[in-house]
């Protein structure tokens, strides 16, 4: 970003700038991408600075910019509130996409396929019913999903997964290999809108509850491989 | 033979105080959100601020985490919030999760038994070990008490344990029993146990332990098996 649009952006308030202001400003910086993905803002006091307004007024910008999901904010060491670009226009996908290349995503896939393919084999010998119960309601909710729907429902699918291997560091993994290229795996460009991916949570929902690791590991494998056949034709077409 | 069963009993005593104890940390929460959620007309996510000081009396000992989580619907501006501390570099802080139900993030804690069996049955409830990928990513043992507001389900109250401070607690008490000795959850899930082929988080299938509870978890002996529940609590001790 330009030294002088940084500034215009910050530049003080009139004093009937309330938190609306500071909020619409925000949202605009965010979703016009002068704050990029994963930046970090200055702090509440240096904001209420450039604003010319109480720290108080910032905070509660901030904290609406947190449920709109524009920023999410972390404590502790390396802590601080870092934007979170929205991910509702096939453009901004497009863009990711385009910016990934064909090597790290089939990596990427591999890698995933690794970690995921364990915690679902693990999951199938250590998923109680309360858990089986759980993975079919994460399995459910992908049939009705939409959008960032979809997104949340694969992710939460997958952690799921994870977390019934009782596996911390899996999941762990999990979280992680989510978040790269910024959560590309799992937008729903990758599913062609299609019933595929819920087969797929099916018949790996299936095969956990029959305590049939092998099974499981397979049907996640192929999953996330067709997935990212997906994604590679996609990123050719670009 | 005395001598095994004394120190089996002596394990089921000190599994059942270290509950107890988390529990009795937990009492003074229920009313103390109860009131806070009466005492104001429309309690925001803001205001539970106020329970800081109370949550964080809590921590210390085994419990790392703990505060109110609350029942959709009971906030003015957030259907889904937390109240929960934990230490970060020895202070206090309150979490912060991502509960905005439109983001690719949001985790629904509505289905967790944490939050659905003191809902459902108005009992407190041990859920764990499990992976709490909503707030730590580390395998724990999660205690909640039902919280109401006036006579409906507001919430629950809990703490937070971690499997490995357990396992280092009531390991030595196992070791003592001779024999293979596991602390088990109500569905037969490994808390801690001394035989490597029935590792912390697998499930024991043999005996039928969610059986088992369902038919009032009585003592049970037999084929060199004996199955006792740690007091009042969601624990077991299996000494095979």
């Amino acid at each position: 970003m330009s030294p002088n649009v940084r500034s215009a952006m910050f530049a003080p308030l009139d004093q009937n700038g309330r938190v609306e202001t500071v909020i619409a400003r925000l949202v605009d910086a965010i979703t016009l991408g002068l704050l990029v993905d994963a930046e970090q803002l200055p702090s509440e006091t240096e904001l209420a600075g450039q604003f010319g307004v109480a720290t108080v007024t910032v905070r509660e910008a901030l904290m609406a910019l947190r449920q709109q999901g524009l920023i999410e904010t972390r404590r502790g060491r390396g802590g601080g509130s870092f934007v979170r670009a929205p991910v509702n226009s096939a453009r901004t996908w497009h863009d990711r996409l385009a910016a990934v290349s064909l090597t790290d995503l089939r990596d990427l896939g591999d890698h995933y396929a690794a970690v995921a393919g364990t915690a679902a084999r693990l999951a199938a010998d250590r998923a109680s019913p309360d858990d089986v119960a759980r993975l079919e309601l994460a399995a459910a909710d992908l049939r009705s999903a939409s959008d960032t729907a979809v997104a949340r429902a694969e992710r939460l699918f997958h952690l799921e997964i994870a977390a019934a291997a009782q596996s911390p560091r899996l999941t762990n993994a999990e979280a992680q290999l989510q978040g790269e290229f910024g959560g590309l795996l799992w937008l729903p460009i990758g599913h062609g809108g299609g019933p595929g991916a819920a087969q797929a949570h099916a018949a790996i929902t299936a095969a956990v509850a029959a305590n049939d690791g092998e099974r499981a590991r397979a049907a996640t494998e192929k999953h996330i491989f067709d997935t990212v056949d997906r994604l590679t034709d996609l990123r050719l077409s670009l | 033979m005395a001598d095994a069963r004394n120190a089996r009993g002596d394990t089921v005593v000190a599994v059942s105080d270290l509950v107890e104890e988390i529990f009795l940390a937990l009492r003074p929460m229920p009313a103390a959100v109860a009131n806070m959620l009466e005492s104001a007309s429309g309690v925001g996510a803001r205001a539970l601020d106020a329970l800081a000081p109370l949550a964080c009396s809590t921590l210390g000992g085994l419990i790392v985490g703990a505060g109110f989580v609350a029942a959709p619907g009971v906030l003015v501006d957030r259907q889904f919030e937390l109240a929960w501390w934990k230490r970060f570099d020895g202070t206090p802080n309150r979490l912060i999760a991502d509960l905005d139900p439109t983001s690719e993030k949001f985790f629904d804690y509505t289905r967790m038994p944490w939050f659905t069996v003191p809902r459902d049955t108005g009992q407190r409830q041990i859920t764990g070990p499990y992976v709490d990928f909503l707030c730590t990513d580390d395998y724990t043992l999660t205690f909640t008490l039902p919280v109401r507001r006036g006579g409906a389900f507001a919430g629950v109250v809990g703490a937070d344990v971690q499997v490995r401070d357990v396992e280092r607690v009531v390991m030595p008490h196992l070791r003592g029993l001779g024999g293979r000795a596991a602390l088990i959850n109500n569905q037969g899930r490994v808390i801690v146990s001394t035989n490597a082929r029935q590792a912390t988080g697998s499930l024991v299938r043999n005996p039928d332990i969610p059986g088992w509870w369902a038919a009032g978890a009585q003592p049970a002996t037999g084929d060199g098996t004996s199955l006792r529940r740690c007091g009042d609590t969601q624990i077991a001790l299996l000494v095979t």
